[in-house]
């Protein structure tokens, strides 16, 4: 893992929020480096600023303090490209648009962003909705243009928000075998936050666990499974091991979010 | 089917009520001399009348919206804008706009402008506050989107902002004609000398209530076809969207 | 998104305005005799208090409002539950409405006038139509929206008839009726000026009229004032009301 060059350098970072009238600490001094190439998970319980370090590494939020690298290694390529937890589609432009969305605002031309576009919706499957409305899709379809949209622009790395979450149970395990298979084909860096930590086991080359409110790293798991990989790989005693061990981990935090909400920041 | 089915038997009703003699025939004519006089034209020069109602109902609309929805899209947008307008919007909204014809009129004089002017200002208020309403109800993560994705400044607004709030801003500019329509009718029945408002309250004066129904529905036409076709015009416009509000 | 700032930056643009208002009015760049100085207005506005003629007219339009207001809101409740609950009555009204909707409620007095003798009873007839109007049918859309599985809960868990009206549908459909009620509560001030304009002698649409055909600026900027405080406090004062009552609603537009 180390042999590989670092992608991303993320160093104390910190973020804190304005909530009514006060300063909330959204995340605390988190460090962490992402190797060229890695599936990084990132899990933690609510309000752990998970999405919030993501979007910092998107750039759509500024942090308080800290610093983030991201190693550009082909000129004119955007830095990140986010999938959205729930699409987040423009609801106006045919799927085909969506996904050129990017590109477009790149000043690609029109021929050739289109080329590409298809080219990922076939990738997500996709190609007879080239010119459907988002509002015709399924879920499921929904998430998976919005991931076309992503790889389409070709991003450095890509940050992935939970895309899964709103999914129902059958249409994310199918789900997480196609990422699992797309990703294989393109090496892509990518950065995903999930709840869920069987997801984060199935799918990352690593685990960087957060804490409750302040977040910051509380352990990070290497995920020695293998790949290619596959769903078959839950039911191997390696994986249950490995659940097992984050799990214990991960579940101090996640009570300790549940005792404090009843505490109440009364309104 | 009873859309179709009540309207007739209450019309149907009515007729018989009124031949019989239950209405009295002299204040509520039978629908069918109604629709005599209707197809006769009110002896009088209906086409007339009526362009010129269309002819201040468009004006009016114009004046509102053109300065509305820039106004309403900058408020939205910008915290500063809004901040210093709102106070305004607040104060006026909810005075009855009929109250400023008197002003307009020592203004502009006993005129078209005061009559159009009246109906625009009805209008601008609605369509300010629901562009303004569509911008700040967007969804925000779309400007995530448009920012992650490259677009800023203006082309953030013109993909993301203006497509986003264009819903509400229809659904202003529907509600803001009908305003329109109600202000400019009013006017005209109060004080015009022409117009389909003028008309029923011609005929209100001379006692010609078979006439005067005729205006009435005249107007519930006009007003039934213009929010009708701005709908429709909104579903073809906005296909992308899911389905138009029901109003 | 957008937080109300604090209450004194509403008031200082609008104080400004007045302040320049004052000072054009006064030195020419406004002609006073259309534009009379806000110091003008004011006093006329006390000198009319403190003779009882703008209380007289004042009063009268608000009992106005208040008999229009209580009818159309009765009637609009009843009527508008009738049109959530029974799908059949709604199919048959909405034609009716659609074509009705349009035309200014100020029409509507010549035919109230057949209906009744002219005079209080045919200006707040007319005045009670609009409301009406708008209270039945945002009640309907209240009653229609309310969330079937509420409903079915309710039904599942034994409430019947009576108890499922007043205590499941009712309460569900509160929101929606209280927003018709400000709304028909707003125009029904709309109407009643207009009515008095046209067939009223007293009230404060009657008075405005009134100054302006013997042409007294100063008294019509006064009245104006007058109206649009209580376009005010109708609008606010109800919505004020609402949060105390129903503290957890929050505004549903229609």
């Amino acid at each position: 893992m180390s042999a590989r060059p670092a992608k991303v350098i993320v160093h104390e970072v910190s973020v804190a929020f304005d909530s009514h009238g006060r300063r909330l600490a959204a995340l605390d001094r988190i460090s962490l480096t992402v190797a060229a190439g890695e599936f990084l998970c990132i899990v933690g319980p609510s309000g752990s600023g998970k999405s919030t370090l993501l979007r910092v590494l998107a750039g759509l939020q500024r942090q308080d303090a800290g610093e983030v690298r991201i190693e550009a290694g082909r000129p004119g390529a955007p830095l990140t490209a986010m999938v959205f937890q729930e699409h987040a589609l423009l609801p106006w432009r045919s799927v085909l648009d969506n996904v050129a969305f990017g590109l477009e605002n790149r000043g690609v031309p029109r021929a050739e962003r289109e080329a590409r576009a298809r080219e990922m919706l076939a990738l997500v499957g996709l190609t007879p909705f080239a010119r459907h409305y988002p509002h015709q899709l399924s879920g499921g379809m929904k998430q998976r243009v919005g991931i076309a949209r992503a790889l389409a622009n070709d991003p450095e790395v890509l940050l992935m928000d939970e895309p899964l979450a709103s999914l129902d149970a059958q249409t994310r395990l199918l789900m997480q075998e196609e990422l699992l298979r797309i990703w294989a084909s393109l090496g892509k860096t990518v950065i995903y936050v999930t709840h869920s930590l069987e997801e984060a086991l199935l799918l990352g080359d690593r685990v960087v666990l957060l804490t409750a409110r302040p977040g910051r790293v509380s352990q990070i798991f290497p995920v020695d499974l293998g790949r290619p990989r596959g769903l078959e790989i839950r039911a191997s005693q390696e994986y249950g091991a490995l659940l097992e061990k984050v799990w214990s981990q991960l579940r101090e935090e996640v009570v300790r979010v549940m005792w404090e909400a009843r505490g109440a920041d009364a309104p | 089917m009873t859309a179709v089915a009540v309207p007739l038997a209450l019309l149907a009703l009515w007729e018989a009520a009124s031949r019989l003699g239950a209405l009295s025939p002299r204040y509520f004519p039978p629908p069918t001399a109604i629709g005599a006089t209707l197809a006769g034209g009110l002896g009088g020069d209906v086409g007339a009348e009526l362009s010129v109602t269309f002819a201040r109902l468009g004006l009016a609309f114009a004046l509102a919206a053109v300065p509305a929805v820039p106004l309403g899209l900058l408020m939205g947008m910008f915290r500063p804008v809004r901040a210093a307008v709102d106070p305004y919007i607040a104060l006026l909204f909810p005075v009855p706009k009929i109250a400023l014809l008197p002003f307009l009129m020592i203004l502009l004089g006993v005129g078209e402008p005061a009559f159009v002017l009246t109906g625009a200002i009805s209008a601008f208020f609605q369509i300010t506050i629901s562009t303004q309403a569509g911008v700040q109800t967007m969804d925000p993560r779309l400007l995530d989107v448009g920012r992650n994705y490259g677009a800023r400044g203006l082309t953030l607004f013109r993909k993301v902002i203006l497509p986003a709030a264009l819903p509400s801003i229809f659904t202003g500019l529907r509600l803001g004609v009908g305003l329109a329509l109600v202000a400019v009718v009013a006017v005209e029945f109060i004080t015009a000398k022409s117009g389909l408002g003028h008309l029923v309250h011609r005929h209100w004066q001379m006692l010609l209530p078979t006439e005067m129904f005729a205006a009435f529905a005249l107007i519930g036409a006009l007003g039934l076809l213009v929010t009708r076709g701005l709908r429709a015009l909104q579903r073809r416009a906005l296909a992308w969207q899911e389905s138009t509000d029901p109003l | 998104m957008s937080r109300r700032g604090a209450p004194w930056a509403a008031v200082v643009s609008p104080v400004l305005l007045l302040l320049v208002w004052e000072w054009a009015s006064a030195s020419g760049v406004l002609r006073e005799a259309l534009f009379p100085r806000p110091t003008t207005v004011a006093a006329t506005l006390a000198r009319l208090v403190a003779d009882g003629t703008l209380a007289s007219h004042t009063l009268t339009t608000l009992g106005r409002i208040a008999w229009a207001f209580a009818t159309a809101g009765v009637l609009g409740i009843a009527v508008g539950l009738a049109m959530g609950v029974w799908r059949r009555f709604s199919q048959g009204v909405d034609p009716v409405f659609a074509v009705i909707y349009p035309i200014p409620s100020v029409l509507f007095l010549p035919l109230v006038g057949f209906l009744v003798p002219a005079g209080e009873v045919a200006v707040v007839a007319t005045t009670a139509v609009t409301s009406f109007f708008l209270v039945a049918y945002t009640t309907a859309h209240g009653v229609r929206q309310m969330d079937r599985l509420v409903m079915d809960a309710a039904v599942h868990f034994g409430a019947r008839g009576w108890r499922l009206f007043a205590g499941v549908l009712l309460p569900g459909a509160l929101p929606f009726v209280f927003t018709g009620l400000r709304l028909g509560l707003g125009y029904a001030l709309i109407v009643v000026i207009a009515v008095e304009i046209v067939g009223a002698t007293t009230g404060l649409g009657a008075f405005l009229w009134l100054s302006w055909q013997v042409l007294k600026v100063d008294d019509m900027y006064a009245t104006f004032v007058v109206i649009a405080a209580l376009g005010a406090v109708l609008s606010y004062g109800l919505a004020a009301l609402r949060a105390r009552l129903l503290p957890w609603i929050q505004d549903v537009a229609q």
